[in-house]
């Protein structure tokens, strides 16, 4: 049997159609129809995106300061900041296309997360070399919550963006949504934590992002099934 | 079969609230969404009430459709999640009372089908398989709208048609379609 007579077979099916079905269905949209304002274009709802980012982490680390980027040097400064805005902008486009349903995307949220921390621990690994200071745990744990403290809000103002959207994968919307908020929070903890412990940096800086990422994950999930 | 200029035009219109564009688009779409669901091994009652649903949801978000964009992967992306969240809710339930309490006989619609019974054959696929083969196939989709749709690469979609093709082509051919038609395979 050929691919074409199994084609033809699909193509008979009849289309068994209940009339009034259909008429129920036309009665309930005519009732409430009225025009309705598209979703902006995707490089709006993204560019929108990267601004609050930046100016979250921003707003951040001056509230903090910036004894980080004071301390960094300008060979750290050129590699990891352009780092950042790259995978920020790749987590804000996804964020844009997980909220339009059937739009065209780039990568499954879950791989770009996997792929962006492993970077981002790799690029810190090869960057900073210090010892790690006492009370490492204590110490990490401060950042990590600083980090946190910054995802939030940009993960509301993100919501704020992305609100007229759809997502037809709730869990994974979040979670790429979680990684641009994480990504503010690691952003942030650059400009301003002035401790170079390369474990420190790599371990407590980048936990931001999967643990951001996860929460919004957990959060869709959450509002999916209300 | 619609094209894609005309269903984009219907789109833009029906999002600045013609009520034509509204009617046209329930009675192009509708039979193959309708089949949609109906090969995705539901019965007719909740192939219809997951019609009606997903209407009910493509008019609720009809703003999130970007006017130019391909309608068909819009649409079955949403039809998708309400068949998911059907499934969830409701199929999975009433799966296991049914092969508890006693096995589905035939139904009236599988007896009226042509000559195979198509809904018992694509009902030996993998769900994610039935589902490309049905947007393929029935619903006319390209692999890109499909891999849209679905959420996936065009390269997963085109591997999944033809490991259902495979499946399918065996499946006839051990019912003696193949051997019916000099030869067989192509």
């Amino acid at each position: 049997m050929s691919n074409k007579e199994i084609d033809e077979m699909l193509k008979s099916v009849p289309q068994e159609m209940d009339p009034s079905l259909l008429a129920n269905i036309e009665k309930s949209m005519l009732a409430t129809l009225a025009p309705v304002r598209p979703l902006p274009p995707p490089w709006i709802q993204t560019a929108s995106l990267i601004a609050l980012v930046g100016m979250i982490s921003v707003i951040g680390a001056a509230i903090l300061g910036f004894e980080g980027v004071r301390r960094l040097g300008i060979e750290r400064i050129g590699l990891i900041f352009p780092t950042l805005v790259l995978f920020t902008i790749l987590a804000a486009a996804l964020s844009v296309a997980e909220m339009v349903p059937g739009s065209f995307r780039i990568a499954e949220p879950r791989a770009v997360l996997a792929a962006l921390v492993l970077a981002i621990i790799v690029l810190f690994a090869s960057l900073f070399h210090a010892d790690d200071t006492p009370r490492f745990v204590p110490k990490g744990i401060a950042c990590l919550v600083v980090g946190l403290l910054v995802a939030i809000p940009t993960a509301l103002a993100s919501w704020l963006v992305l609100r007229r959207g759809f997502a037809v994968n709730a869990a994974s919307a979040g979670l790429a949504a979680g990684t641009l908020a994480g990504l503010a929070g690691v952003i942030t903890l650059e400009l301003h934590c002035p401790n170079f412990g390369a474990m420190h940096v790599t371990i407590w800086h980048t936990a931001v992002i999967p643990v951001a990422a996860y929460a919004g994950a957990a959060v869709g999930h959450f509002f999916r099934h209300k | 079969m619609h094209s894609d200029a005309d269903l984009i035009t219907l789109m833009a219109r029906y999002q600045d609230g013609d009520p034509s564009a509204a009617t046209a688009l329930v009675g192009q779409l509708s039979p193959t969404l309708h089949r949609f669901f109906m090969m995705q091994h539901l019965s007719r009652r909740h192939a219809d009430d997951l019609l009606q649903e997903t209407w009910l949801r493509i008019h609720e978000i009809r703003n999130t459709y970007r006017p130019g964009e391909p309608v068909l992967p819009w649409l079955y992306a949403i039809a998708r999640h309400i068949r998911v969240d059907h499934y969830r809710k409701v199929v999975r339930i009433e799966m296991r009372e049914q092969q508890v309490e006693q096995f589905p006989e035939a139904s009236p619609s599988r007896q009226e089908r042509a000559v195979v019974d198509l809904d018992a054959l694509l009902s030996s696929l993998p769900e994610s398989q039935r589902e490309v083969i049905v947007m393929l196939k029935v619903s006319g989709m390209s692999l890109d709208e499909i891999a849209r749709a679905t959420s996936s690469s065009v390269g997963s979609v085109k591997q999944k048609a033809h490991r259902a093709y495979a499946q399918l082509r065996d499946q006839l051919t051990r019912m003696g379609f193949g051997k019916a038609r000099a030869g067989g395979h192509s």
